[in-house]
This record gives C-alpha cells, sequence and structure tokens, in this order.
C-alpha cells in the first residue's frame, strides 16, 4: 500500500478527528484548526485505546514554572481516551511527557480536496 | 486477527447508577429529598478531571450519552464478553453512594439499602458473572450490620465495601461489621473514594492525591494488623483496591522489622506481620505501576508470595488497566494466579473453577 485517499477534507471539521482505513490498517484523520491534516494508527502505543475517541486540544507546556501555567498548542495535541497522554500532532506525534515514545503516523497531503494517506 | 480471551476475574469494576434510578429504590422521606428537594452528594474533589471525559474513558460513555458503566449491555459488550471475563467485581461508589458520604447518617444508611437491591437487581440478577460488593453506611454502625444481614447472604455478594472514615477500622467500633462479615463469607474491600491523604486535607495537585493513594492503604493495613483485628477474626480477609502494588513489599519488610523491636506492644499478635498479610490480605493491581518483566518478578520475589495480587481492570474508569497490556508478559502458571485463582482462592462465594 503505498498510497492511499481516505476522505476528502469536507468529511471533517476543522478540530474533529475521523477513523478510516489505510489498506488493512485503522487509522485516524485529525485535521487542525488550522486545516492541518495528520493521521495516525488508531490504537495508542500504551494500553491500545481507539484513538478516534481522542480530544484534539491544547496542552500546558513545558515553559511553564511551579505555579504559573503556560498553554499552547492550541489543537495539536491528541489527548489518548484513556489514560489521558497527550500526543503532539505537530512533533511526529511524541508523547509530552516522554518524547522518546511516539504514536506510529503516515504522512498525509491534501490534493484538490483529497486526503492522501501514504508512507 | 481475533483477539485471545483471557478468563478473567476481575476485581474492580464500577457499575453506576444514576438518581432517578435509584429513586424507587430508596424509602420516603429519603425518595421526596432526593426527587423533591433535589439533593445530590457533595463533592469535594478540588482538581480539574484526570482525562477527556471526567473520571471515565471516553469510549466507555454510552452511545446515547448516559454515563460509562450505566449500561449493562454495553458493558457486556466492551468488557466482559471482549476480554472473555469469568467472574467480576462490582465496587461502584461514585455518586451518589453512601461510601463516600459524610454526616446524614439517615440518608446514607437509606442510600446504601436502595444501592444494593438495585445492584442485586439491576446487575448481580442479570449477568452470572457479575458478583457484587455490600454497600453500607459505617458512620452508624448498627444499621451498617443490619444491612449486613439483610443483602450479605444473597450468593453473589461476594464483599463488603466499607466506606473510608478517620476511624481506623482497627478501632474495635469495626469489629460488629467484622463479625457480621465473617457470619456471610465476606470479605472486606477498600476502594478509596476522595479520602484525603494528606493530613486531612487535599494535597494542591490531584497528580500528588492519585500517586499517594497507597499510602491511604498503607495506614488501614497497618492498623488492622497491629490492633490484632486479623487474629480476632481469622477468616477476614482485606481486598486493597486500585493503589496499585509496588508499596507492598516495603510494607511487608518495614511491619516485620518494626515487629521484631516494638513486640512488647502489641503481644497479642500470634504471626509475624507478613505472615498476617501473605494469609489474609489481597491487593489488585490497578493503576499498574509499569514495570519490566525483570522488575515485575523480582517484586513478586520480594513479596514472598505470588499468592497475593489479583488483576482487576477499573473498567470503565480513565486509569482503566488492559489485561492485554497492563503487566508484562508471565509464565501461564503465575498469569493464570494473578489473572484469576488468586481472586477465587480468596473470595469464598466464587464458584469454582468449570471443568470443561
Ligand atoms: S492507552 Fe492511551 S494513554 Fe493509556
Amino acid at each position: 500500500m503505498k498510497e492511499q485517499v481516505v476522505c476528502k477534507t469536507s468529511d471533517l471539521q476543522p478540530g474533529e478527528i475521523r477513523e478510516s482505513f489505510f489498506g488493512k490498517q485503522n487509522i485516524i484523520i485529525c485535521r487542525t484548526q488550522n486545516d492541518n491534516f495528520y493521521a495516525f494508527m488508531n490504537q495508542c502505543i500504551h494500553q491500545g485505546a481507539p484513538l478516534g475517541k481522542s480530544l484534539l486540544c491544547g496542552a500546558t507546556t513545558g515553559e511553564s514554572t511551579p505555579g504559573d501555567y503556560h498553554y499552547c498548542h492550541k489543537d495539536e495535541v491528541i489527548r489518548c481516551p484513556w489514560h489521558g497522554r497527550e500526543f503532539d500532532m505537530k512533533n511526529e506525534g511524541r508523547m509530552l511527557a516522554n518524547p522518546d515514545k511516539k504514536l506510529v503516523s503516515f504522512k498525509v497531503r491534501i490534493e484538490n480536496e483529497d486526503v492522501i494517506v501514504y508512507k | 486477527m481475533a483477539k485471545k480471551q483471557i478468563p478473567l476475574i476481575d476485581t474492580d469494576i464500577h457499575e453506576r447508577v444514576q438518581y432517578k434510578d435509584i429513586l424507587e429504590y430508596l424509602d420516603e422521606p429519603f425518595k421526596h429529598y432526593m426527587k423533591n428537594c433535589h439533593w445530590i452528594q457533595e463533592k469535594h474533589m478540588p482538581y480539574t478531571q484526570p482525562a477527556t471525559a471526567g473520571v471515565d474513558r471516553a469510549d466507555a460513555i454510552l452511545p446515547d450519552g448516559r454515563p460509562a458503566g450505566s449500561d449493562l449491555a454495553f458493558m457486556q459488550e466492551q468488557l466482559l464478553d471482549d476480554v472473555g471475563h469469568e467472574f467480576g467485581i462490582l465496587t461502584g461508589a461514585l455518586d451518589p453512594s453512601p461510601s463516600s458520604m459524610h454526616g446524614w447518617y439517615e440518608m446514607a444508611a437509606a442510600l446504601a439499602t436502595a444501592y444494593n437491591d438495585w445492584q442485586i437487581e439491576h446487575w448481580l440478577e442479570k449477568d452470572e458473572r457479575l458478583y457484587g460488593s455490600v454497600h453500607i453506611a459505617s458512620q452508624d454502625r448498627d444499621e451498617a450490620v443490619k444491612e449486613i444481614e439483610r443483602v450479605g447472604s444473597h450468593p453473589k455478594m461476594v464483599q463488603i465495601l466499607l466506606p473510608i472514615d478517620d476511624i481506623m477500622w482497627g478501632d474495635p467500633y469495626y469489629h460488629p461489621i467484622f463479625e457480621a462479615a465473617e457470619k456471610h463469607d465476606l470479605m472486606i474491600g477498600m476502594h478509596h473514594n476522595e479520602p484525603p491523604v494528606y493530613y486531612g486535607k487535599w494535597p494542591r495537585y490531584f497528580i500528588e492525591w492519585h500517586t499517594l493513594i497507597p499510602t491511604a492503604h498503607m495506614k488501614i493495613i497497618v492498623n488492622m494488623i497491629f490492633n490484632g483485628v486479623f487474629d480476632k477474626f481469622p477468616k477476614l480477609g482485606l481486598m486493597m483496591i486500585e493503589g496499585g502494588f509496588t508499596h507492598i513489599p516495603h510494607l511487608m519488610w518495614k511491619m516485620d522489622q518494626q515487629f521484631r523491636d516494638l513486640r512488647h506492644e502489641v503481644p497479642w499478635l500470634k504471626r509475624k506481620p507478613s505472615e498476617i498479610m501473605k494469609e489474609q490480605v489481597r491487593i489488585t493491581t490497578q493503576p499498574a505501576e509499569e514495570l519490566t518483566k525483570k522488575e515485575f518478578m523480582s517484586l513478586i520475589d520480594q513479596m514472598g508470595t505470588d499468592e497475593m495480587l489479583c488483576f482487576s481492570t477499573d473498567y470503565p474508569h480513565w486509569d482503566y488497566d488492559s489485561p492485554y497490556r497492563a503487566l508484562p508478559n508471565m509464565e501461564p502458571e503465575l498469569k493464570e494466579k494473578i489473572f484469576s485463582e488468586n481472586a477465587r482462592a480468596f473470595y469464598p462465594k466464587l464458584p469454582d473453577k468449570r471443568e470443561d
């Protein structure tokens, strides 16, 4: 499976996640408020939760100091539906608390209205 | 590829009642207080919710919006049938529930009765895999004993979920409850229900509180052991639910060492504290600290027995442990113990293994 049209851009609104298939693999497509699209395997690397039920949201950052929160990332973080671990979509799906770990990701490009996933 | 089924005895599953559903089980005037006066249980926790759907797994909320854990058919599909549970032990405990009520003894006792009746009718008698916990309001001990006498002989009630209060469980105040427990072959379960662990107050952050839940367990174990509860009630067993398990070897070593020095103060102890724990205390695994296989095996070794840990999922809560992923791989014999046989040996009312 080299590449595949998985949906139309209009199939999901900004801030939404949609489940799809890339070949036999169950994946999620995420659309940010800025209309960036990302694709990941629909399975959390921690204990396997279905990421289709995640929340796209912002996150408090490492620039925070005790008692003083710094918040950003807007909607660029995937929070897992089970334990709530945070994965940064813009940074290859790396876990905020442990960037050595990352979600299984796929490349995405948009052509006309098509969302195309490829390896 | 189909997932391999695990014939699990799951020692912590949360069914959830809604206020409107418990009404018909409440006696007056308590029904009136809930229905017409809009009584709701006080809430304490000063933090944001831990995960994306409050305290629940986001995918466990029902498609029609009802709260996670409130529908048996959905629980069967998402958990019991999916994993292949042999049995599950219900632990309820979110509001409305007597487990976290302080004050208003009458309401708490009425709520316990209503809760138990609802649990029996909607869960225990609807799915043969499900076993239950007797809820009591122990702030009125004598009413609590009456409630145990009322429902404790139900064949599917396997433990008493004892609410956490500022009277420690080793206090003789609880002896009549333990007596009633022994009489009905019920074990005692401790499941945290928002007990502040910081000197009677909440810590600044949820993560501190959640990290320190085992300290609440440790205090109760130490108190019950040194106050002689387990010798006075030899059939009694204590299930420590939802505190993880890596603190156990520490506690055994610490109590044994202290006992060697200070035996004179508690001369009624007939066994070493660690022996008492091995015989009468069990620990559910969730939320499992993430150990490598080597670390996990070494921990079991430090406990001196592989018969204390009992797997639990805590479904449908946010910190659910997957039976497939939460613990490292282990030998089939050990897995069988942790995933089913330890719990079966602990709860006298759980059926023997089916030979089929
Ligand atoms: S399964 Fe995703 S954070 Fe645990």
